[in-house]
């Protein structure tokens, strides 16, 4: 499905991606994950060309995605859903016309699109949020807005990029929750980067670790977080531990769950 | 170019026939550019039709009036009702209209019937309204008319003669000091004021300027006198000594005269020489004062006194010397030759001695001398011509008096000759040796007559002897008395002979003389000359005395200080004329140049010591109304390039600031960023290579030029070259500001670009709506899908 190989992205003098390969396979879901700037966000970027790569290859379905032409880049793109970190939701428009904008742009009269868009919405719990303005609603909400508007389009391909990384912890749930729901009943392959460690060991298929641009290590999220075989996969067993350590919470010296 | 050509045409064919963005900023463009336009004219219009009004409500609507006067408001009622009087004798069917009051004078218009637009009638202004209560003064304001100024006087009519017969001039006329040409119509005015261009092109003034002091003491007769040199000199067809108004012959020949008068008085006057005192200065304008007819000298300290002659210094010789003029008394009263300068109106220090020359006092002896000589002429002529008569009476037995000398020489000749014939043979005898014998035989004859008388008184009877003896002694001695008196004779025949010989060539020399002497012509000449003195003895001697007696008395009889005044008052009179006395005007035509008449200039003046140029004949300027309503248009410009600017400024901040900003986006996330010095370089190149700035200059540029040229704005100064300029200038400010002025949200264009939107689409959508509002936004909205 999808294939990247050898892809570089240089910003100045920091090499973002560093020869990176990466496979996403039919209906499978990646966490990519890795410290911060390790070019995670990059990576899931250049993808479908928001930033463009210096070098590589990306083949989608084949289609060699760099090679693309504007109009045809536009045609991928409607294939690939991109959630983004900070929602990235037009203000102006309210939350069933952000999900319906890429509908109608993409040549679906406004019945239909409003149509699949409530339906859309209707998956992320937002049915009943369809005519309230983004800054009415919750960063959850309009996160569950971002995400409706990207499986509005049906995509091949999910880009998650860090979806909850903006949230703060209680509104993570209910994104994580729609997250969950939709790896369970997917049909689409999903890459998804984050640093939610437990939504990647319960819903990813394989688990990708980046450092410093590159692909340090790759794997079940059993295995990778099992027996590492990198220090960035031992940093995280190491985090997982100690999660799973601390996990019985005490208040006051008495041990509450 | 085939390249440029085909890339042209598939971006005319992608970009502006589909319905693109870039469709959409080219219909903002165009409706900006009309917009703006509008906006600029009509501000502008508004302005002119306000100014133009408020100039028409204060000297009426273009061509309605023909004369303005300005009277004092007090005596506005007055004047008016003077001025339709003379409206209805002088130039009846002529309106009259009271108009509005600026700082305390009141304008009181006047249209005159069409057959008094003459040029005798405007000539004449002055004189018709002259008379008008409240200081009224004319001016002329009928239209179309050009106005040609800095013309010189004398230059006026041959220019108003030339420009009186180019097509579409009605009349010309002496407007002040320019020349006012009043048009048939309002569309000939372009074609007459080409045509004064080039007349006034043809031709050009050579001024000579004097410095003070080195002024001609009479410029109009210097000037004619250049000119004619250069005519003769420089072979040149038209010259012209325009330094005096032809026009105004009377005052000239008066101002000429006084220039005459001035000059033959300031040769009368007495010229003051003060030798100064040793450690004295004179200075020109210095004064000093001489004791004159004042009972004592001057004293320090002291006021001038009435009887003091007082002198101005005027020049300084090289020696120190002052040279000037008595300002007070006559040089008859300078008793002392002491002078004392005069400082703050009282006498000062002693300054040198004066020395002077009365030229009136020169001619009154001379004079005088010449009535005595010409007393004498009648006798003179009387003795004369006895004389010539006796001579001529003389001339007449000239040729007669010559032959009877001829002929006595001849005489003389024929004498000399007889007397070297009869002389020939006693100058042949040797007397000498014959009176020695004889007076051998003498003493001989003593001796023998010694022994006779011995032998007597011996006894012999010799007594007869020595008595016959004795006579014969006495014969040989008396025979060589008249040897000697023979020898003396032949000597004499001799130097007869010799003295006749020279009285023959002399007489023959003086016969050759008297006869190479032309006495004819001495006979006509003495003729002629005795019938001159004839004439002379027929002169009317008295006559001629009285009027010598009355140039005596007729020689300036003023005291020099009332010369001094005199001319000071003439130098008055003069300078306000229009002749002025430092300046020469000459009038040529082009092809001539100041250096080639500078050394006839020199020639005349005597020295370089002149300002020598070539100036234009003249200037077209227009008239006050077509300077203000010239203002009006260019205010009318400025207003209207105002508003374009603005407009241009308001339309590049409110709708391409956002797709500006879009561009500079899209072009920070496809560069990669350098450091350093490539970097500093970059950043350099970047202020005008970067697509966002490109774009606002071109924009900047389209717009703001389009605005000028339809809203027919302009700036003083600035070229139209520099419009676009300007322009793009502006849209690179805003091209370096677009983010802050429109920001506008990257993710929002990125979730645009995510979910597949084409740019066209972002802009429309995301960019556009969310932009400053303005006529974008406008424009944009029926190609809004989500409204």
């Amino acid at each position: 499905m999808l294939s990247i190989k050898n892809l570089s992205k240089q910003f100045g003098q920091v090499l973002a991606i560093n020869d990176l390969d990466l496979h996403v396979g039919h209906g499978e879901t990646v966490a990519l994950m890795g410290p911060s700037g390790c070019g995670k966000s990059t990576t899931i970027r250049t993808i479908n060309r928001l930033i463009e790569p210096d070098k590589g290859s990306i083949q989608f379905d084949g289609v060699d995605i760099l090679q693309l032409m504007p109009d045809q880049l536009r045609a991928m793109r409607k294939k690939i859903g991109f959630v983004f970190q900070h929602f990235n939701l037009v203000d102006r428009l309210t939350a069933v016309e952000n999900v319906m904008l890429g509908l109608v742009m993409g040549g679906l009269d406004k019945e239909q699109a409003y149509d699949k868009a409530l339906e859309a919405m209707t998956k992320v719990g937002l049915e009943s949020y369809h005519s309230h303005k983004p800054s009415e609603m919750s960063g959850g909400q309009q996160q569950r807005v971002g995400i409706a508007r990207a499986l509005a389009l049906n995509p091949d391909l999910m880009l998650w990029d860090e979806p909850t990384a903006s949230l703060d912890p209680i509104l993570v749930r209910e994104v994580l929750v729609v997250m969950e729901e939709l790896a369970k009943y997917r049909q689409s392959a999903m890459l998804v980067v984050t640093h939610e460690i437990s939504f990647a060991l319960r819903v990813a298929d394989r688990i990708v670790l980046m450092d410093k641009g590159k692909v340090v290590e790759e794997g079940k999220p059993s295995d990778v977080f099992v027996k590492p075989q990198s220090e960035v996969g031992r940093q995280y067993k190491e985090l997982i531990e100690y999660q799973m350590n601390t996990s019985a919470l005490t208040l006051a010296g008495k041990k509450i769950a | 170019m085939n390249r440029f050509m085909q890339k042209s045409k598939t971006f005319f064919s992608r970009s502006i026939l589909k319905d693109t963005f870039n469709r959409d900023i080219l219909t903002l463009l165009i409706v900006s550019i009309v917009i703006g336009s509008i906006l600029a004219s009509a501000l502008a219009m508004s302005a002119n039709a306000y100014f133009s009004s408020t100039l028409n409500n204060l000297v009426g609507d273009y061509g309605e009036y023909d004369l303005v006067l300005q009277v004092r408001e007090e005596m506005k009622d007055d004047a008016s009702a003077q001025v339709q009087k003379i409206i209805n004798d002088a130039f009846p069917g002529g309106r009259m209209k009271l108009g509005p009051t600026i700082t305390g004078k009141t304008n009181i218009f006047v249209a005159l019937p069409h057959e008094y637009k003459t040029k005798q009638v405007y000539e004449t202004l002055d004189k018709t309204f002259g008379g008008i209560p409240g200081g009224a003064s004319v001016g002329v304001v009928t239209e179309p008319r050009l106005t040609i100024r800095g013309v010189p006087d004398g230059a006026k009519n041959m220019l108003m003669d030339k420009v009186m017969t180019i097509d579409g001039v009605g009349f010309v006329f002496r407007d002040g000091s320019s020349i006012g040409v009043i048009l048939t119509s309002l569309d000939k005015t372009t074609a007459v004021n080409k045509q004064i261009e080039e007349l006034l092109k043809e031709y050009q003034i050579m001024e000579i300027s004097f410095p003070v002091g080195s002024e001609p003491s009479n410029p109009i007769r210097m000037g004619e006198a250049i000119a004619s040199d250069m005519k003769s000199q420089l072979n040149l067809d038209y010259v012209e000594n325009v330094s005096i108004d032809g026009q105004n012959d009377d005052m000239t020949h008066l101002v000429s005269t006084m220039m005459e008068l001035k000059r033959f008085l300031s040769a009368y006057a007495s010229q003051i020489v003060i030798a100064p005192a040793n450690g004295a200065e004179l200075q020109k304008g210095d004064v000093v004062v001489f004791q004159g007819q004042a009972a004592q000298a001057p004293i320090a300290g002291n006021p001038v006194d009435k009887g003091n002659v007082v002198v101005q210094i005027t020049g300084l010789r090289p020696d120190g010397a002052g040279e000037g003029v008595i300002t007070q008394g006559d040089t008859t009263g300078l008793t002392s030759n002491q002078g004392f300068k005069l400082e703050k109106n009282v006498v000062a220090a002693f300054v040198g001695t004066a020395s002077y020359h009365n030229p009136r006092q020169e001619l009154s002896g001379a004079l005088n001398e010449t009535t005595k000589l010409v007393g004498e002429i009648p006798g003179f002529a009387q003795d004369t011509k006895k004389v010539s008569d006796i001579a001529l009476n003389a001339l007449n037995n000239y040729d007669s008096s010559v032959s009877a000398v001829e002929k006595t020489v001849n005489s003389i000749q024929a004498a000399s000759d007889g007397i070297q014939a009869a002389t020939n043979g006693l100058a042949r005898i040797d007397t000498t040796s014959m009176q020695y014998q004889i007076a051998n035989s003498s003493r001989a004859i003593g001796g023998l007559m010694n022994t006779m008388q011995v032998v007597g008184l011996v006894g012999g009877d010799t007594a007869g002897t020595v008595t016959n003896l004795g006579d014969t002694q006495r014969n040989l001695d008396g025979l060589q008395s008249n040897l000697v008196a023979l020898n003396d004779v032949a000597a004499n025949a001799r130097s007869a002979n010799s003295a006749i010989d020279t009285i023959v060539a002399n007489g023959s020399s003086t016969v050759a003389t008297l006869k190479a002497f032309d006495a004819a012509g001495a006979r006509n000449s003495l003729t002629s000359a005795t019938a001159k003195l004839g004439q002379v003895q027929q002169l009317n001697v008295p006559l001629i005395t009285t009027q010598l007696q009355y140039l005596a008395t007729a020689a300036p009889n003023l005291k020099d200080e009332e010369i001094s005044h005199s001319v000071q008052i003439m130098d008055k009179f003069i300078a306000g004329q229009v002749i002025p006395g430092e300046r020469i005007q000459i009038l040529t035509k082009r092809n001539i140049s100041s250096d080639a008449v500078a050394p006839i200039v020199y020639q005349q003046v005597g020295h370089q010591n002149v300002s020598l140029y070539a100036a234009d004949l003249g200037v077209i300027e227009p008239n006050a109304r077509g300077e203000l309503y010239q203002i009006l248009k260019e205010v009318q410009a400025i207003l209207a390039a105002m508003m374009a600017i603005i407009a241009t400024i308001l339309f590049l901040a409110l709708d391409h600031s956002a797709i500006m900003t879009v561009i500079r986006r899209r072009r920070l996330v496809s560069k990669v960023k350098v450091t350093g010095w490539r970097g500093l370089l970059a950043r350099i190149a970047i202020t005008f290579t970067a697509p966002e700035r490109q774009y606002g200059m071109a924009i900047g540029a389209v717009m703001l030029t389009a605005m000028f040229v339809i809203s027919g704005a302009g700036i003083p100064y600035l070229p139209w070259l520099g419009v676009p300029f300007l322009g793009a200038l502006l849209g690179l400010i805003v091209a370096n500001y677009a983010e802050k002025i429109s920001p506008i949200s990257a993710e929002e264009v990125t979730a645009g670009e995510a979910l597949g939107l084409s740019f066209d689409e972002v802009m429309r959508e995301i960019v556009v709506p969310n932009a400053r509002p303005g006529l974008l936004q406008k424009l944009n909205r029926r190609k809004l899908k989500f409204k």
